[in-house]
């Protein structure tokens, strides 16, 4: 069993889906399942990480044919990288399924189920078109949530998140059929694997047409600066648990398929594109911060303030040098958690007041102060609080920027001044002032508490010590960057 | 000669059951149910000839003391008999309950469908360009006659005569470049024709090549190429479900069919010389379509829309077969089989749904679709995600191979406008689904009815799922290997 332990991790949420709706399961039943295959992940998950060799590359590799006339092969694999983003989908998806304990919407719970399935998927896949086929499957329920339980123009914004990511997608599926055919042509046989492509060369007009499709579909996801049009809409509408989904994982993965597909197929290209990238990065971190001050929408406002710090993760791994990089990866960890807590939060706060317009919030820390406890604690985690895992990392970042060259290191750190900043006076307008709301104050419920404790738990131990988790990636970080410096300082 | 008779026994049988059919429509005591079923009790029986028979005859000349060399029997043509036989079925089966629920419908329906399967299949077994023209006017007269079936409604009388006209008269081209094409070569048969074509490569064959160019155009109208595509969307739009659903899968993959022998093998070394005109029209086509179908109200005519781009996909498959792509080929069978099993399940569903209503159906008909009927919805959903190319379907894997046939011939700018053209599909397609899941409606919810009609839907829907991901790790169940397997030995037939 523990040889296919990757593909268990990956298709027990969707089997679990289809024997569910195949039975037709009453609603209850239906939530133990979803829940069930959240926690039988996790312990998979777990063990993985458990038996996980800091040193070892790519483990538990699966590669079975799956196409084998042009080469589609079922590869999945995890190392370094795949496995935190994995560690955060799994830690993620108990507390939501918490969070959903009262919807009796059938839909809500096959779609995360399925959602499960596709980022995990997505995270694993070491063959281009499986890579793909995951990253598009999981556009779907995503689409489905927003446009059916969301609010506001959700039906609008959900065909605008759809269509704007599937360009995106469509420009790196280009890509990858040009890199297969490019495969094809030098040796002779069909192949999407990541470690046979990685060993093509291309000519420097054709790599940069290559990168600059992969980078289309990753800088949408992110978003970067230019191609964020469809985020604060689509946040903003999207029901809870699909809105933690997508920036405490999706966003992430745009990130990750720069790291995993971006560095392990054009190393060299992308020192070409690292300067546009960094300074749209730059003008993000500023650009989103400012909107986020001026926002008054809560779920809007922490939609700029995660592309902020996107924004952030995204200069960190363009600076290439391992301060940076580890703060980079840290961040990813960090902010998931912050930013799936703050989210859940609005989530709740939505249920209590109908609303989630500061100017319409007010006086809640007088009537509510567990509520007021938590909200505050992953408001400032997303600000970088010292001793929550966010503040690790961006001090990380910030000392790598100031390594790679002085001014980009002042404007970065302006990033933690600035989310201090909207942070500050938005828990001063929501949490403090007067009640100018008639609905009741309700505190948080002890199931809520629980739901929200492990979030607040690890954000605690990545901030203080972090000396716990580095070891896991750390060696193959360091040795990946290696090799990656060693490249772009051939090229020069 | 028995064997001979053996090989022709599938279109033989066809005949006679359309011939049966006409005898027996005259009598009050078969209903529509039994027509129907007689109807596919003889393309059952074809089917398994044809199956018993496939496989063991390479290139064999049918009768060929009596006809010469008109009807050939390979791979090829035996697989697209299949595609036909099982088409056919299938438009019959899943519109059992459409005929019912409309009065227009009597017995020569089925015998003229019949008749249509033998043109068509007449069509892919054609070795001789008369014998190719007959082939295709014995489809489409029957197809002229169906499409204006239902005489009382003016809208398919005017697509009946919109496509009897303009169809007779790009016909009339085929016969045309035919009789040009003997002037240069002082034959019909497409053996002598490859011959010629051999011998005289270097030399100037401008007789032959304004002839085949004539066919190309009876081609192309059939197909609903761009600027030949004025019709399709009306007559589709016409004519009834049962037959804009065969039109659409089944009589395009006819037209396919002779259009592949031509080109890959009689025309072979001169195909170069369409390979700009072929890539001017197929942007034509791509853009067109995609304008075409954004622009509709009803489904049906989106569809309409959307076939004339999907037809636009295989014709830049089939210009890179003419600059020399090896995966071209197997690419558009490919296709068309993922063409074939994704559209003729959705207007399967549409159909379904006319047979309870008489609704138009329009994109707005659809709101709150989800909530009365889930699993028609979600099949629906299925069938138009593979029609978009989204993957975990068979319509991704079939834009895969069409688009890096088109890298492989060097035609980087049209591959990239493919991916654009499938980027705006999306739009169209997803915003059926978009309706249909995200509107809540009043009506109760309907339990799924079982019938001979849903069954079969669904088992497309599975197909279709199936040929998106299908390993090659279960065996006997033909997965997107198998396809591309029987795609790539069907070619290798013809050359």
């Amino acid at each position: 069993m523990m040889d296919n332990i990757l593909s268990i991790i990956i298709f027990l949420p969707l089997f679990m889906a289809i024997f569910l709706g195949l039975i037709r399961a009453e609603i209850t039943l239906l939530k133990i399942g979803a829940m069930f295959s959240s926690i039988a992940t996790l312990f998979l998950v777990a063990w993985t990480a458990f038996y996980f060799d800091p040193e070892g590359g790519m483990q538990f590799v699966e590669n079975a044919p799956w196409i084998k006339n042009s080469g589609m092969s079922y590869f999945v694999g995890v190392d370094y990288l795949s496995l935190v983003i994995l560690l955060l989908i799994s830690l993620l998806m108990p507390p939501l399924y918490i969070y959903m304990y009262h919807e009796n919407r059938k839909g809500y719970w096959y779609n995360m189920m399925l959602l499960q399935t596709g980022v995990t998927g997505a995270v694993l896949s070491l063959d281009l078109v499986l890579f793909y086929l995951f990253w598009e499957t999981m556009l779907l329920p995503i689409f489905v949530m927003i446009g059916k339980y969301g609010n506001g123009l959700h039906q609008y914004n959900s065909m605008k998140i759809i269509l704007m990511t599937i360009l995106g997608s469509m420009s790196m599926l280009f890509s990858i059929m040009y890199i297969g055919y490019v495969y094809f042509n030098t040796v002779g046989t069909w192949s999407f694997a990541l470690i046979d492509l990685s060993t093509l060369t291309f000519n420097a007009q054709t790599s940069i047409w290559l990168t600059a499709g992969f980078l289309l579909a990753f800088a949408i996801k992110i978003p970067l600066v230019g191609f964020h049009t469809w985020m604060a809409p689509a946040y903003g509408s999207s029901p809870t648990p699909a809105v933690v989904i997508m920036s405490a994982i999706m966003a992430k993965l745009g990130i990750y398929g720069i790291w995993r597909f971006g560095f392990g197929l054009f190393e060299t290209t992308l020192v070409y594109y690292a300067p546009t990238i960094i300074t749209l990065a730059l003008i993000g971190l500023l650009y989103y911060a400012i909107r986020a001050i001026t926002e008054d929408n809560l779920r809007k406002m922490f939609a700029y303030s995660s592309g902020s710090h996107l924004s952030l993760i995204a200069l960190g791994l363009f600076l290439t040098n391992i301060y940076a990089w580890s703060g980079s990866l840290y961040l990813i960890a960090a902010h998931a958690f912050a930013s799936a807590g703050i989210f859940i939060m609005i989530g709740l706060m939505y249920k209590r007041f109908k609303t989630v317009q500061i100017s319409a919030l007010g006086g809640i820390a007088s009537k509510a102060p567990k509520f007021t406890f938590f909200f505050a604690f992953f408001a400032l985690s997303i600000a970088g609080l010292p001793g929550t895992g966010g503040f690790v990392a961006e001090l990380l970042i910030i000392i790598g920027a100031f390594k790679a060259n002085f001014w980009i290191g002042v404007l970065t750190a302006t990033t933690m001044l600035s989310a201090m900043l909207y942070i500050f006076w938005m828990l001063q307008r929501t949490l403090f002032g007067i009640s100018n709301n008639d609905a009741h104050y309700e505190d948080l419920s002890i199931r809520e508490i629980i739901m929200l404790l492990p979030l607040v738990i690890l954000l605690l131990a990545t901030g203080i010590m972090p000396s716990l988790f580095t070891p896991i990636f750390e060696p193959q970080l360091n040795a990946s960057l290696q090799e990656i410096i060693r490249v772009i300082g051939d090229l020069k | 000669m028995m064997i001979q008779f053996l090989l022709a026994l599938p279109m033989v049988i066809i005949v006679i059951g359309a011939l049966t059919l006409m005898l027996l429509s005259q009598s009050k005591r078969f209903t529509l149910d039994r027509l129907n079923l007689i109807a596919v009790f003889f393309l059952v029986i074809s089917l398994v000839v044809q199956l018993i028979t496939m496989g063991d005859h390479k290139s064999t000349f049918l009768f060929t003391d009596l006809l010469g060399h008109s009807l050939i029997l390979d791979d090829f043509a035996s697989i697209f008999d299949l595609m036909f036989t099982v088409g056919a079925m299938l438009t019959l089966l899943i519109n059992n309950d459409y005929f019912k629920s409309r009065s227009y419908f009597n017995g020569e329906y089925f015998a003229l469908i019949l008749f249509s399967v033998f043109g068509m299949m007449m069509l892919s077994h054609a070795h001789e360009l008369v014998t190719a023209f007959i082939a295709l006017e014995i489809a489409s007269l029957s197809i002229y006659a169906l499409v204006g079936y239902h005489k009382n409604n003016k809208v398919s009388s005017e697509a009946m005569m919109k496509y009897l006209v303009l169809g007779s008269m790009t016909g009339a081209f085929f016969i045309l470049g035919t009789t040009l094409i003997y002037g240069a070569v002082g034959s019909t048969s497409l053996t002598e024709i490859a011959t010629y074509v051999i011998i005289n490569e270097h030399q100037d064959m401008s007789l032959l090549i304004i002839g085949s160019s004539f066919i190309m155009i009876t081609i192309m109208f059939k197909i609903g190429a761009v600027p030949f595509h004025s019709w399709v969307v009306d007559v589709y739009h016409g004519a009834p479900y049962p037959l804009t659903m065969f039109m659409a899968s089944t009589f395009k993959i006819a037209i396919f069919a002779i259009a592949l022998r031509l080109y890959l093998v009689n025309f072979g070394p001169i195909n170069s010389f369409w390979s700009e005109l072929l890539q001017i029209m197929t942007i034509l086509t791509l853009i067109g379509g995609s304008w075409l179908a954004i622009n509709q109200k009803l489904v049906k005519r989106m569809l309409a829309g959307s076939s004339i781009v999907h037809s636009g996909y295989l014709l830049i498959a089939m210009s890179s077969l003419g600059l020399g792509s090896e995966m071209a080929a197997p690419a558009i069978m490919f296709y068309l089989i993922a063409y074939f099993l994704s559209s003729v399940g959705a207007f399967g569903i549409l159909s379904f749904i006319a047979s309870q209503s008489k609704r138009q159906m329009t994109y707005d008909d659809f709101k709150g679709f989800a909530q009365k009927r889930p699993y028609m919805a979600l099949m629906m959903s299925i069938f138009m995600l593979s029609l978009a190319g989204f993957p975990s379907t068979i319509g991704f894997l079939g834009k895969f191979y069409i688009f890096t046939s088109a890298i492989e011939s060097g035609q980087i700018l049209l591959a990239g406008l493919g991916i654009l053209i499938a980027f705006i599909s999306v739009y169209y397609y997803f915003k059926l689904i978009a309706v249909m899941y995200f509107y809540t409606s009043d009506a109760p919810q309907k339990i799924f009815p079982v019938n001979i009609s849903t069954i079969v839907i669904a088992i497309m829907a599975l197909l279709v799922i199936w040929g998106g991901i299908g390993t090659s790790l279960i065996p006997f169940i033909p997965s997107p290997d198998g396809f591309i397997d029987i795609a790539k030995r069907t070619i290798s037939s013809l050359i």
